[in-house]
This record gives C-alpha cells, sequence and structure tokens, in this order.
C-alpha cells in the first residue's frame, strides 16, 4: 500500500516517500527531518501524562524505510531530540538498542532549534553532529528554511501541510512536501508532532501525503524562489 | 437568639425606614434555627440582605465600643460568585450594615484580580467574610494550612447558584464544598438563585447529601416584551450576521429613553453594532460603551461605573452584563438577535427598570426573518412562564483529576478519606470504584497500568500513605491552572510605543490575529486598531484610520436554542400554515412565509419538513427539526453515519437552531433514502458513537478536558520561547491518546460530554420519538427556499466521511486540477443568493450613451 513518487530537483532523482521523509537513490540516503524523539518524555517530566508508545512507533517506521530501501547513509535534518527532558534513560536505551541493530550506518545530524536546547545526542549513539548547512552534492542539507546562496535547500523545521478543497464544501488538511526551484520543504517525520498550515503560493509544488501514497498536486505557474510561506 | 434584644436585621432595616419583605423574615427565621437551603428571587429583589443579615443576626455581635480596634472577627463567612466583576459590588452591600450597625467585621475579597499585597495580608489572617469565585476558594484549599484558616468558617453563600448549577465550575465548588463540610460538618450553605425552572433540583445539587429549606422570593415583577419591528419585510434579509438594517430604529429607541443597555449574542456582534450606532450618532461619542468579556478590567470598571451614574446613554454588551449589580438608571433593554432561552430572556429584561414604579421591558431586535417569529414566540413563551431546567453534570472526570492534584497540593490526602468526601458531591454520588482507581493512577502515573508512563510525576504517596506532589515545578504549574473555564489561547493586545508597549486594551484570540498581517485593521473595544507587530503573546497595535477593518471573532460557545423557545417557535409556525397571522409579528413575516409554503412548505407540530435540493455544489438535504443546534448536529451526523452504511459518501454539515444541512459532492437519492428507519431510536447510542468517530467532535471536546485535566498548559504569563517548544495542541494529545493509549477515560469522557453537551443525547433521543411522530413532508425544490438559505451560507462546517481517505484525496486533487491556477478549488460562499434575488425586479442592462457597452474598469493589480 506504501509508494513513492520518483522527482528531479536539480538534476537529481529524489524519492519523496509516503512516510514523510525523502530517499536520495545516488547516494543511498534517507532523508528525516523533525523526528522529535523524547517529546513525550519531556511532557512526562512536566506532569502531563503523554502516552507510551511514540519513540517505538518513529522506531519501527524507521525500520521499515530502511528495509525497503537500501541505505548507507541517515540524515535527520534537525530536531532529533526534543527538550533537554528527552535525554531520559528510557528513551536513550530505545535509541540504543534500535542503533545496534543498524551498526553500519552512517547517521548524521543536522542541528536544529531544538537540538540546541536539548543537547546533543549522546556520542554512544555514533552519530556525526554538524551544524547547518550540510553540502551534499547540489544541496544544502538544513533544519531552517533560510535560502543558501549556492546550493538548493533541503529543509525540515515548519512542518508543513496543506489544506485541500473540494466540491460539496470538503477539505482535508495533509502534510506535504513543498519543492520550490532554491529552497524544499520536509514534512515532520515523528508521529507526535504537530504541523502548519502552508498556503498554496505558486511558487511551491506540493505534494500532500496521505493514506499510504503521494500526491502531485497540479500547478500551472511556474517555480519562482521563495520564502516559506 | 434567646435573648430579647432586637435582631441585627430588624434594627437596620429600621434604620434605613425599610420594611422587610416575607421571604426575608423566613430566611432570617431558617438561618437563625440553623438551617441550609436555597432562595429563589429574581434580581434587585433584596436576595443579598436575605442572606447576609441572616448571617449577621447569627454570627455578629455588635462591637461593645464603635472605637475599638481590636482585631475583627475571623474568617466566618464565604461568599462565592461567579463573576469576579461582581466580586467588588458585593463587598460594597455587605460592608453597608457592618457600617451602619458597628460590627466588629471585615470584608476581603479574594479573586484572579486581587493583588499581590492583599493577598499576603489574606495570607495571615483571612477577613470576617471572603468575597471570592469558586476557582480562588479551590485555590485557597491548596494551602498547606487550609483546614486551619477555615476553622472559624460557619456559613457559605452561592450566589447566582443558576449560573453555576449546569457547569463543571459548579462541579467545582461542589468538590469544594464536600471538603469544607468535612471539616465542619455544621456549615449553614445558602444558595442564591434567579429564574429557573427546576429549582428543586438547584437545592439538592448544592445541599447534597443533606437537605434544606426552598423559599421563594419577590414574585417576578411584571415583564414587558416587545418587538422593534421594521417597516416592511421586503428588503429583510432571511439570514444576516449584522441585522444592520435596524440600526435607524434602534438609535431612535436609544434616544428616547435615559439609559439603555444593549444586548448582543456575540462579542463580535456588540463591536459591529457600537462602531455603527457610533457612525450613525457621531455626538454619541463619549456616551455609548461598549462591555465585552475580552476588554481590559479598567476598561468595563469605567463602564460600570458610568451605568451606576447614569453617566451613559447606552452601553452594547454581551452576558458579561447579565448577572450583577443593578444599575438603576437602567431604562430599557434592548436584545439583538435570538434571545435563545426564556430564563436569559428574563434574566436581561430584569436589567431594566428598577427604579421605583417602573416595570422591567425588553425590546427584541431581530435582524432577520425567521427572528421575527421567534419574537412573536417568545413572547407567548414568556407569557407562559415555560423557563428552562439546568442540570448538574454527571461525574466529569477531568474536574475530579484536577480536585485531586489540588488536595494533593493542600496538605496532602489520603485516597480512602477523599473519596468517601468527594461522593459527598451530588455529582460524584455515584462514583464507582474503578473510576476512583483510575483517577488515582492518572494523577499519579499518568495512565491506567503502572508502566504506562515512564518519567512522569504528579502526585506520589509518601511513606505513611499520604498523597503530595513532590515537584514544586509541577505544584507551580497547577496552581495557575486551576480552574473548567477553557478558551484559546489569547494574546494581550496594547498599544505600540516607542521603547515598550503601552496600555492594554484587553485580550483576542490567536486564532484571529494568526490570519492578520502587520498593517491589517480591526476592530477591537469600539477602536479601529492597526496592527503592529505580534510579539511574547502580545499584539501590538497603533489607532488606526480608514474604512476596511476585520472583526475579531472569539469562538465562545454558541448557546443553542432552548427546547421551551424552539417549541414555541415550530407553534407559531403551525398557525402560520393553517391561515392564523394573529400578532403584528407574524403580519409582518406573512409574505415570506408564503415564499415558504410556495416554493416547499412551512414546518408543523405534525410535520417534519425536508427539502432536497441540487446546486453546483452537490446534492444538498435541508431538514427542520427546530431542536437546537446541538440535537441537530448530533442528528445531523447520525443521518449521514447511517445513510454511509447505504453507500460511501463524505458529508459537509451545516446546523443551526432552526435545522440542518447535509451536502454531498457526489450524487445520494434522498427521495429513495429518507425514511422512517433512518429516524429509528434502535441502536442510537452505538450509531451516535460510531459517528462521533467518524468525525471531528469528540477532538473538538477533548480541548477542555485536556485543559481541565491538566495535559494541555496554557503557559506562564510572559513566559520565554522555549516554554512554548513544550505546549502542545490539544488535538495532538487526541491523536496521540486515541493510538497509543485507547482505553484512557478521558478519551471516554470526551465522547461522553459530546453526547450529553454538544449532542443532547437525551434530547436527541426525545426528539427522534417525537420526528417519528410526525409525518415527513418531503419536497423536491429547485432553488433555496428562504428557511434553507441561512444553512446554505453557513461558514462554519463539520463533516462525517465514510469513504476511503485515498478515494477524498484523488477526488480533490482531481478537482484541484480541474480549477485553473494553484489557488485552489474556492467554494461559492454565495453560490445560490437566489431568494434574494428572486425578490427583486430583474435589472435592464444599462445603455451607455453612445449604445456600446462601457470598457472595462481598470482594476488594480490584487498581486
Amino acid at each position: 500500500m506504501t509508494s513513492h513518487l520518483p522527482i528531479e530537483l536539480e538534476q537529481t532523482e529524489l524519492w519523496l516517500l509516503a512516510e514523510k521523509a525523502i530517499y536520495w537513490p545516488a547516494q543511498q540516503a534517507l532523508l528525516i527531518a523533525d523526528i522529535h524523539f523524547g517529546k513525550a518524555a519531556a511532557y512526562r517530566r512536566l506532569g502531563q501524562p503523554v502516552p507510551h508508545g511514540t519513540t517505538q512507533a518513529n522506531l519501527q517506521r524507521l525500520d521499515a524505510l530502511l528495509a525497503r530501501y537500501p541505505c548507507k547513509q541517515l540524515i535527520f535534518l534537525g530536531d532529533f531530540l526534543h527538550a533537554p527532558e528527552s535525554q531520559t534513560p528510557a528513551t536513550l536505551d530505545q535509541l540504543h538498542d534500535w542503533r545496534a541493530t543498524h551498526a553500519e550506518l552512517t547517521i548524521t545530524l543536522i542541528r536544529g532549534n531544538h537540538d540546541r536546547r536539548a543537547g546533543d545526542p549522546p556520542t554512544s549513539l555514533g552519530m556525526n553532529v554538524v551544524p547547518e548547512p550540510l553540502l551534499l552534492g547540489p544541496f544544502a542539507l538544513q533544519h531552517e528554511a533560510d535560502p543558501h546562496p549556492s546550493h538548493h535547500v533541503l529543509a525540515g523545521h515548519l512542518h508543513p501541510a496543506f489544506r485541500l478543497n473540494g466540491r460539496g464544501r470538503q477539505n482535508l488538511r495533509l502534510p506535504c512536501f513543498c519543492i520550490g526551484d532554491r529552497l524544499s520543504l520536509l514534512p515532520a517525520f515523528g508521529s507526535f508532532t504537530g504541523t502548519m498550515t502552508v498556503t498554496a503560493e505558486d511558487r511551491w509544488q506540493i505534494y500532500v501525503v496521505g493514506d499510504g501514497e503521494v500526491w502531485p498536486l497540479k500547478r500551472s505557474a511556474p517555480i519562482r524562489p521563495g520564502i516559506c510561506p | 437568639m434567646s435573648d430579647a434584644t432586637e435582631l441585627l436585621s430588624e434594627q437596620w432595616f429600621t434604620t434605613r425606614a425599610w420594611q422587610p419583605f416575607p421571604f426575608q423574615q423566613e430566611v432570617w427565621q431558617a438561618i437563625g434555627d440553623g438551617e441550609s437551603g436555597l432562595l429563589h428571587a429574581t434580581t434587585g429583589s433584596g436576595k443579598t440582605y436575605a442572606v447576609w443579615l441572616g448571617a449577621l443576626n447569627r454570627f455578629a455581635t455588635k462591637a461593645p465600643s464603635p472605637t475599638a480596634t481590636d482585631k475583627p472577627a475571623p474568617l466566618t463567612v464565604l461568599w462565592i460568585t461567579p463573576m469576579r466583576a461582581l466580586a467588588a459590588d458585593t463587598a460594597r452591600a455587605l460592608q453597608a450594615p457592618l457600617d451602619d450597625l458597628g460590627i466588629g467585621w471585615s470584608i476581603g475579597l479574594r479573586t484572579g484580580d486581587t493583588s499581590g499585597a492583599e493577598r499576603a495580608r489574606q495570607g495571615r489572617r483571612l477577613p470576617s467574610a471572603l468575597v471570592t469565585t469558586p476557582e480562588s476558594l479551590t485555590l485557597l484549599l491548596t494551602r498547606a494550612d487550609a483546614r486551619q484558616a477555615f476553622a472559624g468558617l460557619r456559613m457559605l453563600v452561592v450566589d447566582e447558584w443558576h449560573e453555576l448549577l449546569g457547569n463543571k465550575r459548579g462541579v467545582q465548588l461542589q468538590l469544594a464544598l464536600a471538603r469544607l463540610r468535612q471539616w465542619m460538618p455544621e456549615l449553614i450553605v445558602w444558595g442564591l438563585s434567579a429564574t429557573l425552572g427546576n429549582q428543586p433540583h438547584a437545592l439538592d445539587v448544592l445541599l447534597h447529601p443533606g437537605s434544606g429549606r426552598l423559599v421563594q422570593g419577590k414574585v417576578d415583577k411584571d415583564l414587558r416584551v416587545d418587538t422593534l419591528l421594521p417597516p416592511s419585510i421586503e428588503r429583510f434579509p432571511w439570514a444576516g450576521h449584522l441585522g444592520l438594517r435596524m440600526l435607524a430604529q434602534v438609535v431612535e429607541e436609544i434616544d428616547s429613553a435615559a439609559t439603555t443597555l444593549v444586548f448582543t449574542n456575540t462579542r463580535s456582534q456588540s463591536e459591529i453594532w457600537y462602531q455603527a450606532l457610533l457612525d450613525a450618532r457621531p455626538d454619541w461619542a463619549g456616551l455609548i460603551a461598549l462591555h465585552h468579556g475580552s476588554l481590559a478590567r479598567e476598561v468595563r470598571d469605567w463602564v460600570e461605573l458610568g451605568l451606576k451614574q447614569g453617566a451613559l446613554k447606552a452601553v452594547l454588551c454581551t452576558s458579561s452584563l447579565d448577572l450583577g449589580v443593578d444599575f438603576l438608571p437602567v431604562e430599557r433593554v434592548l436584545q439583538i438577535g435570538s434571545p435563545k432561552g426564556v430564563a436569559r430572556l428574563m434574566q436581561r429584561a430584569g436589567r431594566s427598570g428598577h427604579a421605583p414604579g417602573r416595570t422591567s421591558r425588553v425590546t427584541l431586535v431581530p435582524t432577520h426573518s425567521v427572528e421575527v417569529v421567534e419574537a412573536a414566540a417568545a413572547q407567548v413563551a414568556i407569557a407562559e412562564r415555560r423557563i428552562e431546567a439546568r442540570s448538574a453534570p454527571h461525574r466529569p472526570l477531568d474536574v475530579l483529576v484536577q480536585h485531586l492534584v489540588s488536595m494533593a497540593l493542600g496538605g496532602g490526602f489520603r485516597p480512602d478519606e477523599l473519596f468517601a468526601e468527594v461522593r459527598q458531591a451530588w455529582s460524584y454520588r455515584e462514583l464507582t470504584d474503578e473510576h476512583w482507581q483510575w483517577a488515582l493512577a492518572f494523577v499519579r502515573h499518568g495512565g491506567h497500568s503502572l508502566t504506562a508512563y515512564p518519567d512522569y510525576q504528579r502526585v506520589e504517596p509518601d511513606e505513611t500513605g499520604l498523597w503530595k506532589v513532590p515537584s514544586r515545578r509541577v505544584a507551580l504549574r497547577h496552581r495557575m491552572s486551576i480552574g473548567t473555564i477553557v478558551s484559546d489561547a489569547s494574546l494581550t493586545v496594547k498599544f505600540w510605543a516607542k521603547g515598550g508597549s503601552g496600555r492594554s486594551l484587553g485580550s483576542i484570540e490567536e486564532g484571529f490575529i494568526a490570519r492578520l498581517r502587520p498593517g491589517d485593521n480591526f476592530l477591537f473595544g469600539g477602536r479601529l486598531l492597526e496592527l503592529v507587530r505580534v510579539e511574547n503573546m502580545t499584539a501590538y497595535v497603533s489607532r488606526a484610520t480608514g474604512k476596511k477593518a476585520a472583526v475579531p471573532r472569539w469562538n465562545g460557545g454558541r448557546m443553542p436554542l432552548s427546547s421551551e423557545l424552539a417549541d414555541a417557535v415550530v407553534e407559531q409556525l403551525g398557525a402560520a400554515a393553517r391561515e392564523q397571522f394573529t400578532t403584528p409579528e407574524m403580519r409582518l413575516v406573512e409574505p415570506l412565509l408564503r415564499v415558504q409554503m410556495g416554493w416547499s412548505a412551512l414546518p408543523t407540530e405534525t410535520t417534519l419538513l425536508a427539502e432536497v435540493m441540487k446546486s453546483r455544489e452537490g446534492w444538498h438535504l435541508f431538514l427542520y427539526p427546530f431542536a437546537g443546534r446541538h440535537v441537530h448536529l448530533g442528528l445531523a451526523s447520525l443521518l449521514a453515519w447511517r445513510m454511509g452504511r447505504h453507500q460511501p459518501l463524505t458529508f459537509s454539515i451545516a446546523v443551526n437552531d432552526y435545522g440542518f444541512e447535509l451536502l454531498s459532492a457526489t450524487e445520494v437519492d434522498w427521495l429513495r433514502w429518507l425514511t422512517p428507519e433512518l429516524f429509528s431510536e434502535n441502536d442510537l447510542l452505538h450509531d451516535v458513537l460510531a459517528s462521533l468517530n467518524a468525525g471531528e467532535l469528540a477532538r473538538r471536546r477533548f480541548r477542555e478536558i485536556a485543559r481541565i485535566a491538566g495535559l494541555v498548559f496554557s503557559g506562564y504569563p510572559g513566559a520565554q520561547k522555549s516554554a512554548r517548544q513544550l505546549q502542545a495542541s490539544s488535538g495532538l494529545f487526541f491523536d496521540v491518546f486515541r493510538q497509543y493509549d485507547p482505553a484512557n477515560l478521558l478519551l471516554t469522557q470526551a465522547e461522553e460530554e459530546v453526547l450529553r453537551q454538544e449532542l443532547e443525547v437525551e434530547r436527541l433521543q426525545q426528539t427522534l420519538t417525537r420526528l417519528q411522530q410526525r409525518t415527513l413532508d418531503i419536497h423536491q425544490v429547485k432553488r433555496t427556499t428562504p428557511l434553507a438559505f441561512p444553512l446554505m451560507v453557513e461558514r462554519f462546517r463539520e463533516s462525517m466521511s465514510s469513504e476511503k481517505l485515498a478515494d477524498r484525496i484523488r477526488r480533490m486533487v482531481a478537482e484541484l486540477d480541474k480549477a485553473a491556477g494553484p489557488g485552489g478549488y474556492q467554494p461559492q460562499a454565495d453560490a445560490s443568493i437566489a431568494v434574494e434575488r428572486d425578490t427583486r425586479p430583474k435589472r435592464k442592462p444599462r445603455a451607455t450613451k453612445d449604445g456600446t457597452p462601457r470598457p472595462k474598469k481598470a482594476r488594480r493589480a490584487t498581486r
């Protein structure tokens, strides 16, 4: 039931995945934005009950992707850990166990605003932690959606979603990829994250994600550079 | 009371040369005998002194010498008021006899507005009588030394009990009362209540598990209800949010009276009318004012003072002025739009005519045609005193969870003792051990099972078995969130000043501001403002000039039309269907009702009107049960869900107080499917629950529950940005709970509350029973009928789907492709305004001087 949609960006083939991630076949890289590990734990620390299971769900979804697409590297576009309170033994234990099952994988984290507060993940997780931008091929991989002078930016941070309107006054709000000609956005991967509605501006090619599929929205205007939203 | 000296109450009435009413003497007698009870009387009839002087009779003595500066008596009487705005006035009223009689009692205030210095003073010693709100009372109970501080308490009075009875604030008070009675079994409790259809229930809930005396106060004053009718109905809208067509007549009415209160149903409406009145009468600047719950305290104080002094010609207000002390100068009351309920209209009428020899008078100002019918119906309902009942909520677990944490703060609790205590509260009288254990587990571990929520700690038992809050941070957060009033995240509105901020104007919902950009104008507090910038939860504004302005919307609960009033409306329509147009109101709307009869039919007491129509938007069904918007929502969801079993469909649902619309983008053969089976009561609960799961309602209701149970924290005032990283929307919580902890009782409660409050499932069941006795009167119509039109243009909609998500996405994406441009498909809000157009003659094509068509006007670029 799950599918992906190949697109060409900067003469490079990227696959938009229905699981709200990007697979880059040439690099055998999986790009994940805004996973927000330990967000539920941070809430619980503050005395707000949140059920257990969001971390596990995130890891299972990662596992499924890694099993389906041959990956040499996994790149997190920021907001790996949610808050300082997220560095709890329970969360970190789960992450260590998970890491052990993917020992050969190169994992890179580009620091985002949440990571700067939460602190880097423990070195025992074997992750390369770098500041933004990380230049790779024609792309500048970043957390925040700031334009880059020479490279096409792939970023997260905004958790974009798009509202579809239909006949009979129906509407649906779905997470989306926003693809521009100098800057593109990934939806948030984490299962305990909210979204922000982006408006339909002609500078974005929007791909909504829903029901295990990626749906391109048709557009008539040419892509113009822009800053979201 | 054995000594022969005259009672304090009688002495005081003598000094004022007043004659006590029999009901006042009855209350004095009852309090003298140590009885509790409920006093039912209209505002301004002397309720306050009935109870207060009764308390003084029993507990106070005259100071031996008036100059003695002994410490005042310890806390003896608690006076609970539902609105903090009333607290200061109440305190003043209570003070008067103390001064006159030289009683050594002090009066204090404790509300959210109380200053830090005053709080500190009260921290050392509470006044002899404390005027406070349910929330502040609970906060006082969280003090570690609460029991000691309340040791001298003998009597508790709940003012305006009818305002609290039916909601969670009332439940919070019930719990606080249970605690106080635990400490002082002899506590005397009196409730004061205005117009209410079920006084014995109000008495029961307040005094549970005990009983007391129900005292009937002064009989309702004569009420005059009339309607401001437009001179002709032709140009009068079927539906309208503004209803400003009546402006000229409203101006005239205001002009003719010394002081008028103009009630509206929403804050937005009051803003719009205020602006319109000023435009019509610029000379009234400074003489008319605006009063609603989102305005800053100082602004409201100024307005209230102006009213009392008779300095204001008119005040545009919302329910913010429903209650409270009397403004003697108020001569007239106008109600713009639907009165919604009989009790509410009587309450509002009662705000006028307090000067001797005057009667209370309320004038209804309909804003659209059906409201003219409503006005006729309201007069009948009031004349026959068909007053609505209110019932206390049943076992709200969110309030219980909050109470547990509060009690853990207040010196800690032992579960067995607290369980017994909580069950003394009427709403929890049938609380099961299972639910109790769940609530305990929830505050301790956050969930049902012991391992479900690691890292979580809110309340923990210590080694002696006393449950306490171990973390100071959690304690602080909890104290800030006590209460059951939930509003959207709001921003403070302040004037922008160089190098800092200026005066505060009030508060506004975040959702509204989010839609504005700096430079946009909006109306607020009767001013035209320009948004300068938004930061740190503050919207900075400057004065603006110009005309175009957005009007803020506040998502306060929209009150449904009460059954009593709705039934009266159907009776009017039924009479019209039988060609009886007796009142001026009905004669006025006769031509329009005849249009409805010609195109379709009128709903009556014995028929259920349905209209089926196809438009470019899709397939519509309009149904008119006249049961209030809540019931209509439940009924619409139920029908949509039951239809969905025949074929996968997605409906968009619009409701109002008269009926509802089901709109589908794909074809539905309503003539075939709309049968009595769709209205069957069989499996009602199951089907309604199933329809809930398919819709968004439970999710929205969860917002309130999440706030009260402490799931969502609305933030410290002026908190830094990083604090916002720890806020999440209740919708997100709802999804996470539903996915990972579906058995969570708060979800169950969300469902129960939707059933009970949003959909009023009991009323829904009664409605179904009644609908089954009516004959279905189904009409296929070609254009929107007068009754359907307001539903057709309603923007706020629910949706309900039995289709696969992928199918819905596929259809919408395809429609988006068809619609030119990336702006997306724009649903046409004005798709069929055929009704208004049809009443006007067709305009001839305009002839230009030389006979050729005029060139198109150059339009300014919009981008």
